[in-house]
């Protein structure tokens, strides 16, 4: 498509309204090993925007999206799929978190969220697969529920040589989870929440909590990553708050311990 | 005193001290943290003990090749670019680090490698110009594989080849990457103060080589010199930092003449017109072989000295008596 093209249909789709019957389709409930904490971070988005979305589970999510990338949002006649494109598509409707920022904290914004996609996605990505024992006894069961043998232990193993090659590519092949830098990200998030998460609530907080909330209740072999995040008091209570504010009906206690 | 580490490099040309990205990012942070090394710039990967360039043997015979591990290891020794940093500036660099191998990254290796006008006319050719025979003739198009593997990983996309969408994609997000480095630069000498950081060595072992290579297709060149800030930041660190480097070298000079007059500054000219004119000649003698123009026959001795009687070529009756 033309870059014509592209901008008309941005004008087209900026023009609707947000519709009632917007839908967020993800992989199967509880199974996060797939889409990690970017789905619960769309969630999350969507929710501090104000704007409604049926989320539904479906085992062929990563199958469905167009881009073959997970979560994707199903709005009227348009799917965008991942964080940053709903982002862009949701600030073209009106709908925008970041407006409130400076130049220079829009750009601190959004590097920090590639550090967080860099970093944390990755690091959720290393423990899931290339931790033997999480991978034979959590991901690869997890991952290939939905379908039967033997399709599902080729689709599993498929998944964690992919994850693995990845790994390779990027030097983290080999390495234990104190060399990957996970631990440093953390730190570095520590540093950063109180100077950009006092005054209003942005997409990179959305982002942050889909992937710390993901880390804190997934269940997994080694709590290695879950306990550092423990260790951070600022880290858990802004879990917290987030939880509280845009997912407790009140009546249930968190779910971070 | 202990001997000092040894850092093997590319050669720089187009006024830069190293044309690949990763050395620009050594050398400028080695430069910035005072770091005491001996350079070796070289143009055969092979000759690195990493077998990849850059490549740092430290005292102890180890060796690193990642520039992070580098630079890790710099700072063991006590070399730290980052000494005067926050723990909030500290966040912020390796944020914008990030953003860069996720979002310029791409583009840089699409500019250089993929980017079929710019691989031909100025990528393959540099390296096949300047590395030694024969490996002038295979590690380009090797290390051009390796770069594609690298977008995909990077990407995510296993089928991923060139093309205006990917083009349109990695360029826009290359732009978006480079205005928000210049929003966060603003008026400032570096990033953070009046003193260089490891940021500021990453921001430029990204920027320069898009400013000051020749590139035909030159629309992340254009989006760069677009911002004056940047430009600025990468000029003044070549002036501060890498003086001997930052003027016109003889290639870039010859890489900047019009089509017409490339093939008589070509290096090894009278060499490769040799090699030229004996690999025709064998095309030529094997194909004369194999299609029987020319025919080699084993002649036995006695047959030699007996000559057969040949018949005259007039003389058909045997086969006029059959019919």
């Amino acid at each position: 498509m033309s870059l014509a093209a592209d901008a008309f249909v941005s004008q087209l789709a900026a023009a609707e309204p947000w519709p009632e019957n917007a839908t967020l389709y993800q992989p199967l409930k509880g199974e996060l090993v797939r889409s990690s904490g970017t789905g619960l971070s769309v969630v999350a988005y969507l929710r501090m925007c104000g704007l409604p979305v049926e989320v539904v589970y479906r085992a062929n999510a990563e199958y469905m999206s167009p881009s073959g990338k997970i979560p994707f949002i199903h709005v009227g006649n348009q799917v965008v799929s991942e964080l940053g494109p709903i982002v862009q598509f949701t600030k073209a409707k009106g709908h925008s978190l970041s407006d409130g920022l400076d130049d220079v904290q829009r750009a601190e914004m959004k590097a920090y969220m590639e550090l967080v996609n860099n970093m944390l996605l990755t690091a959720e990505l290393y423990i899931q697969w290339c931790d033997d024992a999480t991978a034979a006894e959590i991901s690869r069961p997890r991952y290939s529920s939905p379908y039967s043998w033997p399709l599902s232990n080729i689709l599993s193993y498929q998944k964690q040589w992919e994850v693995r090659r990845k790994m390779n590519a990027i030097g983290w092949g080999g390495k234990t989870l104190e060399q990957v830098g996970a631990a440093q990200t953390l730190f570095m998030l520590t540093q950063r929440l109180p100077v950009l998460m006092l005054l209003f609530t942005t997409e990179l907080d959305a982002l942050v909590f889909g992937h710390l909330f993901t880390i804190l209740t997934t269940r997994l072999t080694s709590a290695e990553l879950a306990e550092r995040i423990k260790s951070y008091s600022n880290l858990l209570s802004f879990c917290r708050r987030i939880e509280q504010t845009y997912f407790d009906d009140k009546k249930k206690k968190s779910r971070i311990s | 005193m202990a001997a000092p580490d040894e850092l093997f490099c590319w050669e720089g040309d187009w006024g830069l001290p190293s044309v690949s990205t990763d050395c620009l990012v050594v050398l400028a942070y080695a430069q910035f943290a005072g770091a005491p090394l001996k350079v070796r710039k070289i143009s055969n990967p092979w000759r690195s003990p990493s077998g990849s360039l850059p490549a740092l043997r430290t005292n102890q015979k180890d060796t690193l090749s990642r520039p992070s591990d580098i630079i890790i290891h710099l700072r063991k020794q006590k070399y730290n670019a980052d000494y005067d940093l926050s723990a909030k500036e500290g966040a912020d660099s390796l944020a914008f680090i990030s953003l860069m191998e996720e979002k310029l990254m791409p583009a840089l290796i699409y500019t250089f490698w993929i980017e079929p006008k710019n691989y031909v006319d100025v990528t393959r050719r540099w390296y096949a110009e300047h590395m030694p025979f024969p490996l002038n003739f295979f590690l380009p198009g090797r290390m051009q594989r390796r770069q594609l593997e690298k977008l995909r990983l990077l990407r995510g996309d296993e089928s991923l080849e060139a093309g205006e969408e990917l083009e349109k994609e990695l360029y826009r997000d290359a732009s978006e990457c480079m205005n928000l480095l210049s929003q966060r630069l603003g008026s400032h000498k570096f990033f953070f103060g009046d003193s260089p950081s490891s940021l500021d060595a990453y921001v430029f072992g990204h920027l320069a080589p898009i400013l000051k290579s020749k590139l035909p297709n030159g629309k992340l060149q254009q989006c760069l010199k677009s911002l004056d800030n940047l430009t600025n930041f990468c000029t003044n660190i070549l002036l501060l930092y890498f003086p001997r480097d930052n003027r016109e070298s003889p290639s870039q000079k010859t890489s900047s003449q019009p089509e017409g007059g490339d093939f008589d500054h070509v290096p090894n000219k009278r060499r490769k017109q040799i090699l030229s004119a004996l690999v025709a000649l064998g095309a030529m003698l094997s194909y004369a072989l194999l299609t029987g123009m020319v025919s080699i026959q084993h002649v036995q001795q006695e047959a030699l000295e007996e000559p057969p009687d040949l018949q005259p070529i007039g003389s058909h009756d045997d086969e006029e008596g059959d019919g």
